[in-house]
């Protein structure tokens, strides 16, 4: 295991991750409770300088998590631990867990939440209807990565300093 | 149709069940 790029992955892991989840955090911190979109808040958002905004803001937390998927895989595999993590074997089935839980949580962005943003968000031509009800499924799918978040840092957390649950 | 997830206590609440979950099935596993 080289350190050097073992700690620069776990650097880049954590600055990475706290991008991609401070965003669902923020969200659910500034909108607690689900607030349905009218046909009304749909209607003025065409401007490019606008939509090129929600672009980047969205892009950032996609490209967040890639970085934190990447960097944690390769933390598993550069210290060889990564067929044991994905059997869940021994010690290794708390961050396993972890990595599954993270893995799922990356794609829920790539492929249920993004999809439907880009027509919420006008990026993709969509009815009104469509993208209202595009807007209820971008909140499920952003609210499940706030809910799994929960249980992946607790494993995260477990992998270094909660042995003790499985004696 | 309201959901665990349209209030902040749902979502927080489902996580911190799910988490328990998990922990008692890996014990399980590991056992």
């Amino acid at each position: 295991m080289d350190i050097h790029l073992d700690l620069v992955l776990r650097w880049a892991h954590f600055l990475a991750g706290i991008i991609w989840v401070g965003h669902n955090y923020s969200s659910v911190v500034q909108r607690p409770s689900w607030q349905p979109l009218a046909a009304a808040d749909l209607v003025d958002d065409r401007s490019p300088r606008f939509q090129a905004l929600l672009n980047r803001e969205h892009g950032l937390f996609r490209w967040a998590s890639v970085v934190t998927w990447c960097a944690g895989m390769l933390m598993l595999w550069q210290r060889g631990w990564l067929p044991g993590a994905l059997g869940l074997e021994g010690g290794l089935a708390f961050i396993g867990l972890g990595m599954y839980i993270g893995t799922a949580m990356m794609l829920n962005v790539w492929f249920v939440l993004w999809p439907h943003q880009q027509k919420v968000l006008g990026l993709k031509p969509a009815s009104v209807e469509e993208r209202l009800r595009c807007s209820r499924i971008t909140h499920l799918s952003s609210r499940t990565n706030t809910m799994l978040s929960i249980p992946l840092l607790f494993f995260m957390a477990a992998g270094s300093h909660g042995g003790f649950l499985l004696a | 149709m309201r959901h665990p997830y349209d209030t902040a206590a749902g979502t927080v609440l489902l996580g911190l069940v799910l988490t328990a979950v998990l922990v008692a099935l890996l014990r399980l596993l590991a056992a």
